[in-house]
């Protein structure tokens, strides 16, 4: 990051002037007043895949989302979801 | 008033709590109110507000609130001293059916003072399936009993002909009937305790503690509250319910000292009975905003006055009569807990100085399994497995959550022996234990739900029946958060197989190995007969944090105890284990960097 004085949205993202950013690397994960997970890669896993047997139930409607830093690949934030629901959107207000 | 005086009518109200809930569950006999602690009292002002919320189900707090007011608003002029109510329909304030409150006044020097306010989840309520919960239910018309207020007790005198007309309706009276009279002995506890501090202190003097007390508690929170960031967090939950998926999105908005809980985008009420009332998902998302955010605050009124909730009409969070309901406190009021879990957690872990309060999801999915049938004694037993109460602890920014530790919503939840259940029951445990990779992945790792197998036992009916309302067996319920993944969801199995209990004893050490067909089943009633087997594991909590940033000395930990897999410990955690279990640290390098290469292979263009 910059040095600037940041906020964090998440403990994994912050906002940074006019910028969200990756609270590990600094990575910019786009504006602000955007919402973050816009910067982000996402991958979806079937969640059958996700973490060992017990998330295997044999429905193949669900998957985990996973919201990634572009530049460092940490894992940023996760979400269960079905197909076509919106990613959820955390953000600041400012005041 | 002087400091001295409030802190000691303060603390005498906490004290008055306490003992009415132990008295509660000395009379009670039911597992559900002594094992489960599903169960609830707290005191209220003269107009029905909440001065001082116990311990035992939070969403209760405010729902008895609104029930207390119902009360005094039924029976304006005609409430007496001694008088204890009964009110149990969810459209007024209740939960559910089977959650019936009882709501007595408190007077003193012939002036009504206070409240008291009591819950337990009676033995059965006459719903068209044992126990309460009924998800065969169409409509409210079929689970149960229901009355908007009536009076129980008149003036110290039990209204016969009204305690028999409750007892008629439903499957086990003797039961229901020390039910009821476990919550009027803790009502007459906290009118005597209560009368017995007015006493020494004057009326007026401990109504102006209990006014300070609420201004008290909005005055902190409301400064705890600016503490916080200002922003929006959302959450979202999905009930499966026999192929059929309902969502509960919640957006949280926090502004200043206000906190704003908005459901819309929630889906429209269900057929099935997991919906729930206004009054029970206000209930739900004070649940976990009680113990997060006012865990040094007294939980009372002045809690409430910074907070609203938005719940559209005819959603499955703000359903209309006659919708039913039956399965709400583990359906939709649970979701609701869930989803406020989520984003208050998300708020305070945005704040350095609250980051070490934030807490992933606990225990997100009850699988409300009521057993029924004839027991050996020869009477008739019904009963939850009260294993839905042991949890599963979620993780905080610096811990491992706590395996089978609990839930949010019930500080004192916890569940029974295996001893006390085969004992009560015709039945016998195969194995209860942790599951493995139940707990939510992450830098810190939810904590562990568990897993267990029963068949029947020297049943004289060849076994019994039950009735499960289970959801969860789809989708994680209890979210990550900061990176961790969701616990794994639960999973509820029917094994069914030829011949009877006179062939020998059903033995095994994990459903693979128990003999017969598998069934997936979550919904509805279903036998335990014969060399039958129900097999259920529920949910962990979720985690914190990037799973390959964890310890992996803790992750070899974990493969040791069995709580994770070796195949979860590589491909989730890129933890390489040597033979003796100990870390290999090269592969782990290796793999981690493979784990975190593949998470920057395209795969899909970014939201």
């Amino acid at each position: 990051m910059t040095g600037l004085a940041h906020r964090n949205i998440l403990p994994t993202v912050v906002t940074e002037g006019v910028l969200c950013r990756c609270a590990a690397c600094g990575q910019a994960l786009g504006a602000a007043t955007e919402p973050w997970k816009a910067g982000a890669l996402r991958r979806e896993v079937p969640l059958a895949q996700a973490g060992g047997a017990a998330f295997d139930t044999g429905y193949a409607g669900v998957v985990l989302r996973q919201f990634i830093c572009p530049g460092c690949a940490t894992l940023l934030d996760t979400e269960t979801a079905t197909a076509g629901d919106a990613a959820l959107d955390d953000r600041l207000i400012r005041r | 008033m002087d400091p001295m005086t409030f802190s000691i009518i303060r603390h005498r109200l906490f004290r008055i709590v306490d003992e009415t809930v132990i008295t509660l569950k000395h009379v009670s006999g039911s597992a559900i109110t002594n094992e489960g602690h599903d169960l609830m009292v707290s005191l209220y002002r003269a107009d029905g507000t909440l001065l001082m919320g116990g311990v035992g189900f939070l969403h209760h707090l405010t729902s008895a609130a609104e029930a207390c007011k119902a009360i005094i608003q039924r029976f304006r002029g005609q409430i007496g001293e001694g008088d204890v109510y009964l009110l149990n329909d969810p459209y007024t304030a209740a939960l559910h059916t089977s959650d019936i409150y009882l709501v007595a006044p408190i007077h003193h020097a012939g002036r009504l003072v206070a409240w008291s306010a009591c819950f337990v989840h009676v033995a059965d309520i006459g719903a068209m399936n044992p126990g309460g919960f009924a998800p065969q239910a169409l409509d409210i018309y079929s689970e149960g009993f229901s009355s908007p207020g009536l009076k129980l007790v008149d003036r110290g005198e039990m209204r016969q002909d009204v305690l028999d007309t409750i007892l008629n309706m439903v499957r086990s009276p003797e039961m229901v009937s020390l039910d009821l009279r476990s919550m009027i002995a803790c009502c007459h506890v906290a009118r005597d305790r209560m009368g017995a501090l007015m006493g020494k202190y004057g009326a007026i003097v401990v109504d102006q503690a209990c006014a300070a007390l609420v201004e008290q508690s909005e005055t902190l929170f409301r400064a705890r509250l600016r503490a916080l960031p200002d922003g929006q967090w959302q959450s979202r939950q999905y009930l499966d319910v026999q192929g059929e998926t309902a969502r509960v999105l919640l957006t949280m908005t926090k502004l200043d000292d206000r906190l704003v809980f908005d459901f819309t985008g929630s889906d429209p009420q269900s057929r099935h009975s997991i919906n729930c009332t206004k009054w029970a998902a206000l209930g739900g998302l004070f649940a976990p905003l009680f113990p997060l955010l006012c865990y040094d605050i007294t939980w009372n009124e002045g809690v409430i006055r910074p907070v609203e909730m938005i719940a559209p009409e005819g959603s499955i969070v703000n359903c209309t009569r006659p919708a039913p309901v039956s399965v709400a406190t583990v359906g939709a009021i649970q979701s609701v807990n869930n989803a406020a879990c989520t984003t208050i957690g998300k708020m305070l872990a945005a704040s350095d100085q609250y980051r070490d309060q934030a807490t992933a999801v606990w225990h997100a999915n009850h699988f409300a399994i009521f057993k029924f049938g004839a027991n050996p004694r020869g009477g008739y037993s019904i009963g939850i497995l009260t294993e839905t109460f042991a949890g599963a602890g979620g993780v905080r920014s610096f811990a491992d959550g706590v395996d089978i530790g609990g839930e949010i919503p019930n500080p004192i939840s916890r569940m029974a022996n295996v001893e006390t259940v085969e004992g009560a029951f015709p039945i016998r445990y195969l194995f209860r234990r942790r599951a493995t990779d139940s707990g939510g992945p992450g830098r810190f790792r939810g904590g562990t739900g568990g897993e267990m197998a029963i068949v029947p036992h020297k049943a004289p009916a060849g076994g019994i029946d039950y009735v499960i309302s289970g959801k969860g067996a789809r989708h994680p319920m209890s979210e990550g958060l900061a990176g961790g993944y969701p616990g794994a969801p639960n999973s509820y199995v029917w094994v069914h197989a030829a011949g009877d209990a006179a062939e020998g004893p059903v033995s095994a050490d994990r459903l693979e190995t128990i003999a017969g067909q598998h069934e997936r089943v979550s919904w509805g009633v279903y036998p335990l007969h014969g060399r039958d087997a129900l097999y259920v594991r529920w949910n962990g909590g979720g985690g914190y944090g990037d799973p390959v940033s964890r310890d992996p000395v803790s992750v070899a930990a974990d493969v040791r105890s069995g709580v994770v897999s070796d195949i979860a410990a590589r491909q989730v955690y890129g933890v390489s284990l040597k033979a003796d279990g100990g870390v290999d640290a090269a592969g782990t390098t290796s793999l981690r960097q493979a784990v975190l290469a593949a998470r920057l292979a395209p795969q899909e263009a970014a939201e």
